[in-house]
């Protein structure tokens, strides 16, 4: 008997042939579409009020996973300093020079100034850097495991040295 | 683009910067008309997954767009670029932030109530970028000035 199921097995004797569509002829086609499904999916998931799954702390901390929250830490952060920007410039009285001046009077050391343009600098290089990373897996290169490690490293390096040479310049 | 290989491989360096500088940025203004025309597109598509998908398509585009326009405005700074940053900036972080408001806020209110919060933000930012880029120094020359602290 064993030996039947296995030969047939092995032959790809599956309900996909034409001879056995007969038995599929019942089959409703689906009805509702993704977006109907995710909703009814999460008004039932919402409604159970479970507790998240723990994944910051359950799985070991990889360089990719790191790289990953930083590329999104340093968006939220750029974001958050333009739109700060934005508001100030409509907010404060006096123009952008005036303001400038006045950090200038203050006399912080170069050691400072430098520590505070590096502090835009290298969130701006890692985004950019990582950015280039996720367009190129976005054309479909690069995904294998000692592909991506390469890469982040190459986008650590890379941002390092970028902020440090605007810094200096 | 292979115009500008072609060009950096032929001439020496320094004599046709200008030259570069304004295939750089004739390629910037190539990849605007795209990513206008594909506005358009997503515009007059039909479904709610094509949609979709045109949005990730245009978030990737205006990711490159952002890209190219840092080198052309340290090399061509001025009130064309100053603008095109605000848009492109603001944009960029409208679309990134919606991604991050998708993943983590759940339920059909909160999604609401947080996604016109972005909204108000991004409208917020626009408006006082542009102020900025009218009423005072202008993004590049703000940002040349803050460098030569």
């Amino acid at each position: 008997m064993v030996l039947l199921l296995r030969t047939l097995g092995r032959q790809g004797v599956c309900l996909s042939r034409p001879q056995y569509a007969v038995l599929c002829r019942h089959v409703v086609p689906m009805g509702t579409t993704a977006k109907e499904e995710m909703n009814t999916f999460w008004a039932k998931n919402s409604r159970s009020n479970r507790p998240l799954s723990p994944h910051l702390t359950a799985y070991k901390w990889t360089m990719p996973m790191m790289m990953s929250v930083a590329h999104r830490g340093t968006g939220i952060g750029l974001s958050g300093a333009v739109s700060a920007v934005a508001v100030a410039a409509l907010v404060l009285p006096g123009n952008y020079p005036y303001y400038l001046d006045l950090i200038h009077s203050l006399s912080f050391g170069p050691f400072l100034i430098g520590l505070a343009k590096l502090g835009i600098a290298f969130p701006l290089s890692y985004h950019a850097f990582n950015g280039i990373r996720h367009l190129i897996w976005d054309i479909g290169k690069g995904f294998r495991m000692a592909e991506v490690y390469r890469s982040g490293y190459a986008v650590i390096g890379l941002s390092i040295i970028t902020s440090i040479a605007l810094v200096l310049r | 683009m292979a115009a500008i290989v072609r060009l950096s491989s032929v001439c020496r360096r320094g004599i046709n910067r200008n030259l570069v500088r304004l295939t750089v940025f004739a390629c910037a203004m190539q990849i605007t008309q795209c990513a206008n025309s594909l506005l358009i597109l997503a515009l007059t598509a039909g479904s709610a997954s094509k949609a979709a998908s045109l949005h990730w398509t245009a978030e990737r585009v205006l990711s490159i767009l952002l890209l190219a326009m840092a080198p052309v405005a340290y090399y061509n700074p001025g009130p064309v670029m100053d603008y095109s940053l605000a848009a492109a900036l603001t944009l960029h972080g409208h679309w990134g932030i919606g991604q991050v408001l998708t993943d983590y806020v759940h339920g059909d209110t909160k999604i609401k109530i947080a996604k016109a919060g972005l909204f108000l933000l991004s409208t917020v930012t626009f408006s006082g970028l542009c102020y900025f880029n009218y009423n005072d120094v202008g993004i590049c020359k703000a940002i040349a000035m803050l460098w030569s602290k």
